[in-house]
């Protein structure tokens, strides 16, 4: 989809993702730099940008961890460089120091940065609501509602940063992000060298010191950004003059917000006061556009962001006289989770006291009906994670007292399901289980009896373990740190991290070899492969025995990157071989190893591979008792 | 018949097992590694070969012994046997127990085709046991000499039922010798038939004890470890070190101590040391096959006989009420305060014998 992105068709209208948008949107402003952290509903952006960024003349990188990231905006900034960073929510808070010291100090060349937030948590362990970053740190902040503003947003948003010299947030949903709709291209700017042509452009007083001393002219470039969002093109009122009625909304709530106007039918009652700048509000703007009415319904997600600061304006100024209906007064919608247009509809209705006709079911005759069966969070066939949490729960399985598992982010996070037995006793953020690990680790001392393990995937251990095990090993912490190495960030999608040996822009780069960081800490560290089930059980066995820390890599490719590599080895049931349920051992292949793979024939009663899924890693063919799953090339 | 859950709550969760390895390697739910066997995975069989042929779910005595030996008359501490001997080795082996009786009569029962393959336990330390199926006499010279650290032995059964072979010969514990007849019983001897020389056994250790010697004795290379009985004796690259009895018992296997059984009653032929005289066996003779074993062993001239004083046989048939008596009492104890499922029906008499016989001598 590159080519959309840096088509030079100016006036034409195509269908894009959000995340394409935004990307054709930083194009068109004159993009010189660009870090991200991978992170769904965002990672795309960075990925088509890394793509096409050679051939547009601009840079971009996979960066490390997200306060890399946005550093090395602020770093590229100092010497005029428009700089686009990319994360989703918790990237942002990962990132919160460095955020808030740079809106202290500003910037030069313009900053955006785009959050994806993720309302419902489709992708991520929360639903935090980016907003409350952009007030705390005082930065100006713009919500898309429509696609076209997702790209036209961030040209505004670079050139506000530059008027102000001040890092400008956009915040998209899950639903902007990875929605599609029409946009209209833009021209694309002349083309140029990111540094125009002047290589010395940070002069010896040019600094960025986070002093105290900026916090006033910081407040004065929020002034300054109010002043602009009273004028901007991405708030706007539609509907009656004097509405008893006003929807305020943001995001979303803009097209399910008329969505809903248009459905009851209300257009000549209800008025929809539309906000794209979000902090600071546009405080003349809204406060134009409230006079009149009685009731004020906000639809926003998650938090009431919006809602609440809203209420500040209200409480400013005695000649507004309205009822708020929204997230948190008067529960016009639940406290969490994303809007629906249902919800909106509902809410509107409850409001205008409209009885709303019963939504007309569908009849589907039965025999026309698709029972979907129900699908669990798994991993996929053959993933090597399924084979390191088996050997867990068995190598934990022959301690005295069990043990715990500290979970990370990342693929792995699945094993606190099912597909992992179950086996993982905490999942948090990124970076998280090596340091709550250590904790524990040091309360053998008082007798504490569990051992503990903590783990973290490859792009994870870059990411935010190392200072965790410089700590654990410093302290000599009485854990065992497991990093899977799957290399791969197979979450997100494959982005590449500084163990791959490949840049986003494709270029090839001397990977970083997770064994010698560890060693160079002076850790013990063993490999081995996830798929040598025995062997792997028998190495942490033997290193849960020793005392202090110790450091495991369970290194194995994820298994779509096999997939991906080319001919796979066939694997399939001797069903000669095979006992079915009389073998007494349970269906186990398909039921305890539970690789999709490993399916149950119930017309032959016997076991059976699934073809289509199965990539040939073969480790079933170890566990069967019968020895009835044979693989090409192995054991006849 | 109940299956691995049982095992599990009843056996692996009541302490109870002894570690013989019975239940092992016939399905991927038990899991053993050193002397920890777990079941990790919840299986769901109902009807389990586990559970039984495990020495600790119920066992029918009375029903085995009259299978087992054509009369079930015997005595009440060494059980059946019809010959009990002083025997020893005619050449020495190295690193041979005691009279080194056992290598001679595998040795002898691989020659004669009597076996295919015995089930041995070998070692590389002298210490850590290591299962194997020997064939020739290079393997059964390796197996020479005792292993005190439990070892799931049994769990090669198995192994040997799959390479086909038609006709084993196990040494092993009294706990696996029970083992071996339950697992008879149920498959009816077929198609392998089993021949088994039970070792005289007062309990195994937990393999904690290796790591105690290595924390006492850093960097002890063992030569040889036996258990005269003035202590525990430890041959090793640092002399000879001798550990008190008491201390070592702070590490057996804690299924052992509901052990009834010190001679491998139910075996073919039952080998230990003999107490008065250094470099010398007893032997029970239990069944024609143990006794034809015996036989030919000696006609090989690899084995010497003497009459068994009759006063070593009464310390003999002492010793072994004394464990019989105490480990009743541990039984009997843990079923009242349910924490063990009884697995011996505990209303036949010959256990109000055991306590009344045992009465005032029990010391140990």
């Amino acid at each position: 989809m590159e080519w959309m992105i840096t088509a030079d068709e100016p006036g034409k209208t195509y269908l894009l993702q959000g995340n394409e948008a935004m990307a054709r949107g930083a194009i068109e402003a004159g993009l010189q730099f660009a870090a991200a952290y991978p992170g769904s509903p965002s990672s795309e952006i960075l990925t088509m940008l890394g793509h096409v960024a050679k051939d547009m003349g601009f840079y971009a990188e996979w960066s490390t961890n997200e306060t890399c990231s946005f550093e090395a905006c602020m770093g590229a900034s100092m010497a005029g460089v428009r700089s686009l960073c990319i994360a989703k929510q918790n990237g942002l808070l990962v990132m919160g120091d460095a955020l808030h010291t740079a809106a202290l100090y500003g910037c030069k060349g313009g900053v955006v940065l785009i959050v994806a937030d993720d309302p419902s948590a489709h992708s991520s362990t929360n639903e935090f609501d980016a907003r409350h970053q952009a007030r705390s740190a005082s930065l100006p902040l713009l919500e898309p509602a429509t696609f076209q503003e997702a790209k036209d947003m961030i040209k505004y948003a670079f050139d506000l940063s530059e008027e102000l010299q001040q890092v400008v947030m956009v915040r998209g949903v899950t639903r902007i992000h990875h929605g599609r709709g029409n946009v209209t291209l833009g021209e694309l700017p002349v083309s140029k060298s990111p540094l125009n042509d002047k290589p010395s452009q940070i002069e010896n007083w040019d600094k960025l010191f986070a002093i105290n001393f900026f916090h006033d002219a910081m407040y004065d470039k929020l002034n300054r950004a109010q002043a602009s969002f009273e004028q901007s093109p991405f708030n706007w009122y539609r509907g009656p003059k004097d509405a008893d009625c006003v929807m305020v909304v943001s995001g979303m709530g803009w097209l399910y917000g008329e969505e809903a106007i248009d459905t009851m039918k209300l257009n000549d009652q209800v008025g929809i006061l539309k906000l794209g700048c979000t902090w600071p509000l546009p405080e003349q703007f809204i406060v134009r556009h409230l006079v009149g009415a009685k009731k004020v319904l906000i639809a926003e997600e998650v938090d009431p962001f919006l809602e609440q600061n809203l209420a500040n304006i209200i409480a400013h100024h005695p000649e507004l006289n309205v009822e708020m209906y929204g997230r948190y007064q008067a529960r016009a919608f639940p406290h969490s989770k994303e809007l629906t247009p249902d919800l909106v509809i509902n809410a509107l209705a409850d409001i205008m006291q409209i009885e709303l006709a019963p939504k007309p079911g569908v009849n589907i005759e039965p025999e026309r009906q698709v029972i979907i069966p129900p699908r669990e969070l798994t991993f996929c066939a053959g993933c090597p994670h399924r084979a390191s949490y088996y050997i867990f729960k068995q190598a934990l399985g022959l301690q005295a007292h069990g043990g715990l598992i500290m979970g990370d982010i990342g693929c792995y996070t699945l094993g606190a399901l099912r597909a992992g037995h179950y086996g993982v006793n905490s999942m948090g953020c990124m970076g998280e289980g090596v340091n709550m690990g250590e904790g524990l680790g040091q309360l053998t001392r008082f007798g504490f009896d569990k051992p503990v393990m903590a783990l973290a995937g490859d792009s994870t251990f870059f990411h935010s373990c190392i200072p965790g095990l410089i700590n654990a090993k410093y302290h000599n912490s009485n854990m065992l740190f497991i990093v899977l190495d799957n290399a791969a960030t197979a979450m997100t999608g494959f982005q590449p991290h500084p163990g791959i040996g490949l840049t986003a822009m494709g270029d090839p780069a001397q990977p970083i070899s997770i064994e010698k960081v560890v060693e160079a800490l002076g850790c013990p560290v063993t490999v081995a492969d996830p798929y040598e089930i025995e062997k792997s059980i028998a190495v942490i066995y033997k290193l849960l025995k020793e005392p202090g820390l110790k450091v495991l890599i369970l290194k194995r490719d994820c298994a779509t990157l096999t997939m991906r590599k080319g001919p796979k080895r066939r694997v399939w049931v001797d069903t000669d071989l095979c006992r079915g349920d009389d073998c007494g051992c349970g269906r186990y292949c398909s039921t305890t190893w539970g690789c999709p793979g490993n399916i149950w024939n119930s017309t032959k009663k016997k076991a059976e591979i699934d073809e289509v899924v199965c990539i040939g890693c073969g480790v079933c063919t170890t566990l069967c008792p019968a020895g009835a799953i044979k693989i090409e090339g192995g054991e006849e | 018949m109940p299956g691995g859950i049982e095992l599990k709550t009843e056996v692996l969760n009541s302490s109870a097992c002894t570690l013989c390895g019975a239940c092992l390697d016939w399905c991927p739910y038990l899991k053993n590694l050193e002397d920890n066997l777990v079941m990790p995975f919840a299986c769901s069989v109902q009807d389990g070969r586990c559970y039984s042929i495990c020495p600790r779910t119920f066992t029918d005595w009375q029903e085995i012994k009259a299978a087992v030996f054509q009369s079930a008359s015997g005595t009440l501490e060494l059980g059946t046997f019809t010959a009990v001997y002083k025997v020893r080795s005619v050449d020495s082996l190295n690193g041979q127990q005691d009279g080194g009786t056992v290598s001679r009569l595998v040795k002898t029962a691989l020659e004669e085709k009597e076996a295919q393959a015995a089930l041995l336990t070998a070692s590389d330390d002298n210490i850590t046991p290591a299962s194997m199926l020997a064939t020739n006499a290079a393997d059964v010279e390796k197996a020479a000499g005792s292993r005190f650290l439990v070892a799931p032995g049994l769990r090669k059964i198995n192994e040997a039922a799959q390479k086909g072979i038609e006709k084993l010969l196990v040494v092993g514990r009294p706990c696996q010798v029970q083992a071996l007849r339950k697992y008879q019983m149920k498959t009816g001897n077929s198609p392998m038939q089993v021949l088994s020389i039970g070792l005289f056994c007062m309990w195994s250790l937990s393999w904690t004890f290796k790591d105690y010697l290595e924390k006492t004795y850093p960097g002890i290379i063992i030569d040889k470890i036996s258990i005269p009985q003035h202590g525990v004796e430890i041959a090793s690259s640092q002399g000879t070190k001798v550990l008190p009895t008491e201390k070592v018992k702070e590490y057996v296997q804690p299924g052992c101590s509901y052990c009834l059984d010190m001679t491998s009653e139910l075996a073919d032929i039952s080998v230990g040391a003999f107490e008065a005289e250094a470099g010398w066996n007893t032997v029970l003779v239990r069944t024609p096959r143990g006794a034809a074993l015996l036989q030919k062993a000696v006609d090989k001239g690899y084995l010497t006989l003497e009459e068994y004083p009759e006063q070593q046989l009464q310390g003999l048939k002492r010793a072994s009420l004394n464990k019989k008596a105490r480990n009743l009492k541990f039984i009997k104890d843990a079923v009242d305060n349910g924490s063990l499922k009884a697995f011996i029906d505990l209303s036949q008499p010959e256990y109000e014998q055991i306590l009344a016989q045992a009465e005032g001598t029990v010391n140990s």
